[in-house]
């Protein structure tokens, strides 16, 4: 009987700790409510079908992304400005080749600009050299898929790959939201 | 410094003529050495190079060695960097093209591969002054197509400009010195104090205007486009409802603005000439919706009073959280209590036992420039419950009456005992009796009043009439007298079954007067003997 009350206390504690952590602040909301905004706008993004299955690489995810629990909560804060810099930048390149629609971009690209006002803010102006290092490897990743692309001269099909990796990123991006 | 490279060494021994250098270099991820373009067979003592094909990003080593005809020498091998850790930036180019009272500025960010990831991301420092009065200087922060405001007319101004990376903790190097004369001042000057409201489901944008008989228009901008140091002259929209109009406002739907940043200008224009276009104002727009009135549920517990609040239907992408205002008073007084918090659910601890307490509830929405309340919600009211104080109480109260219920009954027994004993005293002997009478027999008379036997007298009186006598069965001495003229004696028939009548008249007769003795109780009383022969008419019993 008493390890029964035990079992239900403990739950309940567990239930109310992560009830309480689902409690999100306005920039986390907001930053969510982004980044769904943009998936579902690079989904929307439909051009020149093509079979492009061969053309895909691995662009090495670097492990600030696909591993955020070792990050501090500034990093973090970094990591997804960096991320959506990038993405930005990336989706100012020429891509004529795929017939997406031009207005779907602009829209991705102002939400997206949206999300960087919101964490200029809220950077940390303290730069460290972790940090620093941290920027490099990040660079690194997003250059890769830049290289990718100018390399295949920004063919429809080398963008599809990349659509397909971006839209991983805002879901790597939703995910270190919860980090925040 | 940005793409180039320079690239020093000593020489171990200065007199030795016709030496040259080359250099080799690495990347992280190759095996062989590729040839340094720019630094083969250098005869100086430092070459540059550039990085434009590599990745800047990667680790490099160089090697270098000396060379004297057909003899080299051994490798000397460079410690490996980062290009990009490395690299300073440089001075960025600058274009500028004067207005009456602001100048036009055009920054091209510096190097070409180096700083290839990090176009957009530049922060321009600008550092602009009087020709004539140097002291007077100012920095701004600018973008890379941007104008510089509140300046005078006709006047010889002059500025520098550095990029800065702040988040690579670089700061470039300053540009040449730019001087421009600005022109003359306009007729029609350009529209000041630009502001946005937010009314309905509008937007209402305004200006002052010193002079009347003007029409103005607007233009809108996407905020990112900012960014970029591209031409983005053209990429100017009109907004709806915004052109040509008198006065100095105007109104145009939220709908047509989604929630971003845009940038805003107006321009006068009078039929002839145009001003010049206002400031551009940053303008972040935020959506406003219709909030209804949260729906409001109060429950009392023990402790405490619950409050929990819901939103009514579900509501519009709102990008903003809501946060929640209680407002709580006791339905005597009129002296409202207020509580704010984000979360659903609220708890009010400290409120006074068994009093009715009456509450209203709303949403608020906060942005970054307006903030929206619904309507307050039904009032509900609630009694709490008694205190925790007088909860214990009871608490206390109810073990006491559990513990002094059965206590109280088994006194009540007891006493009902006692009352019994006294009043209602028991028939059957105490068991001391045990003591006393050790025979069975009389022991059985005694003891089990309920099982007396029938006893059978048998008393001739005379030989004619013989009567034989019965008692009633055992309740307890119970007698009757059955109408006989003889003498009724109770009594048990003796041991032997033989007709008394045919022993003698005396020995039956003892037999029942030993009877008749202990029958009528008085243990210690003997009863007087009845003679032998003395027996006369029937004596009533």
């Amino acid at each position: 009987m008493i390890n029964r009350c035990i079992l239900q206390i403990a739950l309940l504690l567990c239930f109310s700790t992560t009830a309480l952590s689902m409690s999100y602040n306005s920039l986390q909301i907001q930053l969510w409510h982004g980044s769904l905004t943009c998936a579902k706008l690079l989904l929307q993004l439909n051009g020149t079908t093509e079979d492009c299955l061969n053309e895909r690489i691995n662009f090495k995810v670097p492990k600030e992304i696909k591993e955020p629990q070792q990050l501090q909560k500034e990093d973090t804060t970094l990591v997804i400005f960096e991320m959506l810099n990038n993405i930005f930048d990336i989706f100012r390149k020429n891509f004529s080749s795929t017939g997406w629609n031009e207005t779907l971009v602009e829209n991705l690209l102002g939400e997206t600009h949206l999300q960087i006002h919101h964490l200029k803010s809220k950077i940390n102006k303290k730069v460290t050299l972790e940090s620093i290092r941290m920027n490099l490897r990040l660079k690194s990743y997003y250059w890769r898929i830049m290289d990718y692309l100018e390399t295949k001269q920004y063919s429809n099909c080398a963008w599809k790959i990349v659509q397909l990796e971006i839209f991983r990123n805002f879901s790597f991006i939703i995910m270190l939201i919860d980090y925040l | 410094m940005d793409d180039n490279f320079t690239l020093k060494w000593n020489r171990s021994n200065e007199s030795v003529p016709n030496v040259t250098f080359s250099a080799d270099y690495q990347m992280s991820e190759m095996n062989n050495w590729i040839q340094l373009p720019g630094c083969q067979y250098v005869a100086d003592t430092e070459c540059t190079f550039s990085f434009l094909k590599l990745n800047v990003l990667d680790e490099i080593t160089l090697r270098i060695r000396a060379e004297r005809g057909n003899s080299t020498s051994a490798w000397y091998i460079v410690d490996s960097f980062i290009p990009f850790l490395k690299a300073q930036i440089g001075p960025p180019e600058v274009h500028l093209e004067a207005e009456d009272k602001a100048v036009k500025i055009n920054i091209s960010p510096p190097g070409k591969q180096m700083w290839s990831m990090d176009r957009s991301r530049f922060i321009y420092s600008v550092v602009i002054w009087e020709n004539s009065a140097r002291t007077e200087e100012r920095t701004e922060t600018v973008y890379p197509r941007d104008m510089i405001y509140k300046l005078s007319p006709e006047t010889t101004y002059c500025l520098k400009v550095r990029a800065e990376l702040p988040l690579q903790k670089k700061v470039g190097v300053y540009s040449a010195v730019h001087c421009v004369n600005t022109t003359a001042e306009n007729k029609l000057p350009p529209p000041e104090n630009i502001e946005v409201d937010a009314a309905n489901q509008n937007y209402v944008l305004k200006w002052d205007y010193a002079f009347a008989n003007v029409t103005f228009q607007a233009q809108w901008l996407y905020g990112y486009l900012k960014q970029f140091p591209e031409d983005h002259s053209n990429k100017w929209k009109q907004i709806p409802g915004c052109v040509h109009v008198r006065t100095t406002q105007c109104v145009f739907p939220q709908r047509a603005f989604p929630d971003r940043v845009y940038f805003l200008r107006v321009q006068a224009s009078d039929g002839n000439s145009t001003s010049l276009w206002s400031e551009e104002k940053e303008f972040r727009s935020e959506a406003q919706t219709v909030i209804l009135p949260p729906v409001l549920n109060v429950k009392t517990t023990s402790h405490a009073l619950h409050a929990y609040v819901g939103a009514s239907r579900e509501p519009v992408d709102l990008h903003r959280p809501l946060i929640y205002e209680i407002r709580f008073w006791e339905n005597a007084s009129s002296a409202e209590s207020r509580i704010l918090q984000e979360q659903t659910d609220f708890t009010f601890p400290n409120l006074k036992p068994l009093t009715v307490y009456c509450f209203k509830a709303r949403a608020h929405l906060l942005g970054e420039k307006w903030n929206q309340s619904s309507d307050f919600s039904d009032v509900v009211c609630e009694k709490t419950k008694p205190g925790a104080t007088s909860r214990t109480w009871l608490v206390a109260g109810i073990c006491v009456l559990v513990v002094s219920v059965p206590v109280a009954v088994y006194i009540v027994k007891g006493l009902l005992r006692c009352l019994n004993y006294v009043f209602f005293p028991s028939p059957k002997p105490p068991s001391s009796i045990d003591e006393y009478f050790s025979e069975q027999p009389l022991k059985n008379l005694l003891l089990s009043p309920s099982e007396e036997r029938t006893e059978r007298c048998f008393i001739i009186e005379d030989v004619r009439s013989m009567t034989v006598l019965e008692e009633a069965k055992g309740t307890g001495g119970d007698l009757r007298a059955y109408h006989s003229p003889t003498l009724l004696l109770l009594g048990e028939p003796p041991a032997e079954t033989q007709h008394p009548l045919s022993r003698g008249l005396p020995t039956s007769v003892s037999l029942c007067r030993k009877r008749i003795a202990t029958v009528f109780g008085g243990i210690s009383r003997p009863f007087p003997a009845i003679a032998d022969g003395e027996a006369g008419p029937g004596v009533p019993l």
